[in-house]
């Protein structure tokens, strides 16, 4: 397809008093011999869309440049279809905004972008939508337990054939078991019947195909193909799913390590799980009975983390008590009562009910004649305090994944040349945990990672129900510790989720966060050399290898973010609309002023999401920054070639700044650890600019949240200080 | 802050007291207090206090009736509402402490000198509808003690003072007008209350 460029640029919001526009269709005009380019005072109005749609209809016009505003605002009015390539050029957020008008270095920096945005559209073609083989629109639950059941009623009812799959023979799992539940309503002060019973009933109206002590032997494919082995007794079943919601749910902590409590020694100190079975079993017979939070939880013995349902849990069962014998004298020993949100109400209408709170942690239990008491250290009253004539001591004893149950998976021994290698910095890879729930035939292990705790939760922030395994959906306390009504919510969400995965791979587009996008990575296979980087690196196990270390892309699991273009020594790995060549072309066509001209020059490579956002927001508020600098936007710092830094540093640039988002462990980086991924690539650069006489300090990697938007103008100022220190890049003249 | 009157002995949990605390107007409140410590902080009194009004609380779920009845803390409490307002779980702390002296004084625990001012006050202010301040002075050593006039000396300056702003008159104000419709509005509400009491 031959390409027609337009180049339109737009006078409004002050663009065209504060640039010589002049000056700016020349570049256009004489420099890329783009042959239209026209000017408009609004042309996000009616008439400048209808400007362009008569050009893309009359003139052929089918890659649109338009220069005016970010690519962050008015997307949906610039859009002209499938067909049509359409580029934008930042002038109002990115130069007018936050650099003087009518001054050289702005006019030269509105060029230059100008510049970057021709070469840029030059080295883009319309992608093609990949398209799943024999693609199903089938979700698969793997959990049958509340949230498990949730996700397949809301999965269902969306109109998508559901699959369920529950390891044990009846449905429901720890919640199913219950009693009685927690309110789940309003006023959420009264118990609940359990609300399993309607829960399967409503799967199996809406026509859920269940299976029952059944397991998910093989997990292989990708989103929209996944193949999956469902294991039933002795026999054994295929099916093809689009998108896999994991609703496992968790275990509760092995109270045998809980001796220090009592449990093991007493036969009435017992777990919340064993009280359960009591009350459902209509043996609650007790006058006297104390529960015991924490017992595990927030201990970094045990389990670190707080289990989150146990106090509510406690409170309930507290409620049992009183319920069969309003004069029983119920005490609850706590560190912190987290009844979250609605349940405030529950934990006071507990104590209305005459539930005793004490806040103390228990330091010993004893028994005598069958009746125990407990000793601990009062933290209100500052003392020791005692109680006795306990029937049963109950043990809040928190709950573990069932993603963290088994045993970590082993990293291969590394062969000789991977061992010479293995000084180089790497990126944290978070282990996987062979917990036998997926069975994943993936390259990067067989299970989801696990991140804290064996968790395999994923951006907490942005995306909870992601993990980073494209078209599997974590949901309930297999994710996070949660309550009841947390886990509801999070089912439904997680069908949501996948809900959307399966429409957007039938449409060959991206999931979250670039959704819509329909590039996807393609190999040139010529010329891989197996060395598995980009295998290795890819965040959410996009892509297989076989034996030989051929990668095999799987580009319905692919996020999209480029990581594995950046990872490749040999710059095989593009996309369409994002490749090596394509951003090194634009540092190359940024025009470099003579070193005499003292106009110094920095390049920025900013993360699309946060960092570009950031100096958006800059431009919006006005903040004036340093005009030396040129900004490319990268779908992600992990996209990162370090060939552009050479570019840059042989070009004459006198500075590279690599703007990213936060890593680590609260890392903020929307593809997991491209931020980290960039800066691993950066530490070993140095050491080659240093040899080539360039120091590496010009070369630096920041990290900005989207808030830090205000602090953006003194951070380009203290670089450009330090480059100035520096003085000129030595290779200016020779570029 | 430095914890006062803290047991060397471990304490043992015995709810018989709470259940009879609990039955006063405004006593179930007592129930919702989660121990987050915002009545200590916000109170003014809470220096002088033997214990605060959260530690008071637990000591009454406690069961330790001498421990909180012969306390100070409810008789040092000025009603300035601080601890009310912010309290969280809108407990009506300054009511309650109202309660508590009202059971106090019920339960003869009167050893503080605020047990006396309150009776003085009250016995006052039944007999005219109005306050009479020489005569509730009276009433208040009557009750005291006549040794504690010894004590009082020390006050005369502000006595002085009051009598020469009018703030002290020596003769007894008019009895209000409708003695007997009030009288009969207090015993009527003493009644509700002893009914409710059980």
């Amino acid at each position: 397809m031959e390409k027609k460029i337009a180049v339109y640029i737009c006078t409004g919001c002050g663009i065209g008093d504060a640039l010589d526009i002049d000056a700016l269709s020349k570049v256009a005009k004489s420099e890329f011999k783009v042959p239209i380019c026209k000017t408009d005072g609004q042309l996000c109005g009616p008439e400048g869309v209808a400007l362009i749609k008569q050009d893309i209809e009359s003139e052929g016009v089918n890659t649109v440049v338009i220069a005016g505003c970010s690519a962050r605002v008015n997307f949906d009015v610039f859009k002209f279809g499938p067909d049509n390539i359409v580029e934008r050029i930042n002038l109002r957020e990115q130069v007018i905004w936050c650099h003087t008008a009518d001054d050289e270095d702005t006019q030269m920096l509105a060029e230059d972008y100008m510049r970057m945005g021709l070469v840029k559209q030059k080295n883009m073609y319309v992608p093609e939508p990949y398209q799943v083989e024999s693609f199903s629109r089938n979700i698969l639950v793997v959990g049958g337990g509340l949230t498990g059941l949730t996700a397949a009623v809301e999965s269902a009812k969306a109109g998508y054939s559901t699959i369920l799959v529950e390891k044990d023979a009846e449905l429901g799992g720890y919640v199913g078991k219950m009693y009685k539940q927690v309110p789940m309503k309003p006023p959420y002060t009264d118990l609940e019947e359990n609300c399993i019973p309607n829960l399967v009933k409503a799967a199996e109206d809406a026509g859920v195909k269940i299976y029952k002590s059944a397991t998910v032997e093989n997990t292989a494919g990708a989103p929209g193909m996944f193949d999956v082995t469902i294991k039933q007794g002795d026999s054994t079943v295929q099916e093809r799913v689009g998108a896999i919601v994991l609703a496992t749910g968790a275990k509760p902590y092995e109270a045998d390590k809980l001796g220090h409590l009592g449990f093991g020694k007493f036969p009435n100190v017992i777990t919340q799980s064993m009280f359960e079975e009591m009350a459902t079993a209509g043996k609650l017979e007790a006058s006297k009975v104390a529960f015991i939070q924490c017992a595990g939880s927030r201990d970094q013995e045990h389990l670190p983390y707080c289990s989150a349902a146990c106090c509510i849990e406690s409170i309930k069962q507290a409620l049992y008590v009183k319920e069969k014998n309003a004069e029983a004298n119920v005490y609850v020993y706590y560190k912190d009562i987290r009844s979250n949100g609605q349940y405030e109400h529950f934990y006071m209408k507990a104590q209305q009910e005459g539930v005793v709170f004490v806040k103390g942690d228990v330091t010993e239990i004893t028994e005598e004649d069958g009746k125990l008491t407990i000793e601990a250290d009062d933290k209100t009253m500052g003392t020791t305090s005692l109680a006795d004539e306990f029937d049963y001591v109950v043990l809040a004893n928190g709950m573990v994944p069932t993603a963290a149950l088994g045993d970590l998976v082993e990293e291969e021994p590394a062969a000789d040349e991977a061992a010479a290698a293995s000084d180089e910095p790497k990126a944290s890879t978070p282990p996987v945990i062979k917990a036998n729930l997926l069975n994943l035939a993936y390259r990067q292990g067989p299970e989801l990672p696990a991140l804290k705790y064996g968790f395999p939760d994923s951006h907490y922030i942005c995306f909870p129900y992601e993990t980073r395994r494209t078209g599997i959906y974590a949901a309930g306390v297999v994710r996070a510790p949660m309550d009841m009504l947390s886990a509801v919510e999070d089912g439904a969400g997680a069908a949501m989720k996948a809900v959307q995965c399966v429409e957007a791979t039938e449409m060959g587009q991206a999931v979250h966060p670039r959704s819509g996008d329909m590039s996807f990575p393609e190999f040139n296979m010529n010329r891989c050399t197996q060395c598995k980087r980009c295998t290795e690196e890819c965040p959410f196990g996009a892509i297989n290898e076989d034996e030989k270390g051929n990668p095999l892309p799987n580009p319905s699991r692919c996020r999209r973010c480029g990581t594995c273009m950046g990872a490749c020594p040999e710059r095989i790995i593009s996309f369409k609309n994002y490749s090596v060549p394509m951003v090194g072309n634009m540092v190359k066509t940024i025009e470099m002023p003579e070193e005499d001209e003292e106009k110094p020059r920095i390049l920025i490579f900013a993360c699309e999401n946060d960092a570009i956002p950031a100096l958006d927001m800059a431009g919006i508020n006005r903040l004036q920054y340093n005009a030396w600098v040129r900004i490319i936007p990268l779908r992600c710092l992990g996209s990162l070639n370090l060939v552009w830094i050479n570019d840059a540093m042989g070009g004459g640039f006198d500075g590279v700044l690599l703007m990213g988002c936060k890593h680590g462990d609260d890392y903020q980086c929307h593809f997991m650890k491209g931020s980290e991924l960039a800066e691993i690539r950066l530490s070993k650069i140095s050491e080659t600019l240093d040899r080539l006489g360039l120091e590496s300090e010009r070369v630096r990697a920041t990290t900005v949240n989207i808030m830090d938007y205000d602090k953006i103008p003194a951070m380009l100022d203290e670089f450009a200080a330090d480059l100035e220190e520096l003085g000129p890049n030595p290779m200016k003249d020779f570029a | 802050m430095e914890q006062k009157n803290v047991f060397s002995e471990p304490v043992k949990y015995d709810l018989t007291f709470a259940r009879e605390i609990f039955r006063l107007e405004n006593g179930s409140y007592i129930k919702q207090c989660m121990n987050c410590g915002m009545c200590a902080i916000s109170c003014a009194t809470r220096d002088v206090m033997d214990y605060s009004p959260r530690q008071l609380f637990n000591l009454i779920k406690l069961g330790k009736k001498e421990e909180v009845l012969t306390s100070n803390t409810f008789w040092s409490c000025t009603s300035c509402c601080t601890c009310k307002a912010r309290c969280p779980r809108g407990i009506p702390i300054i009511d309650v402490m109202h309660d508590l002296k009202k059971y106090a004084i019920d339960h003869g625990y009167t050893n503080y000198p605020q047990a006396a001012f309150y009776k003085a006050f009250w016995n006052e202010m039944s007999v005219r509808g109005r306050m009479f301040e020489g005569g509730m002075t009276a009433r208040y050593f009557l009750i005291r003690g006549l040794d504690e006039i010894l004590k009082a000396m020390d006050m005369k300056d502000v006595g002085i003072d009051m009598l020469k702003h009018g703030r002290m008159p020596l003769l007894p104000p008019k009895k209000i007008r409708g003695l007997g419709g009030l009288k009969k509005i207090i015993s009527k509400a003493q009644e509700l209350d002893r009914k409710e009491a059980r």
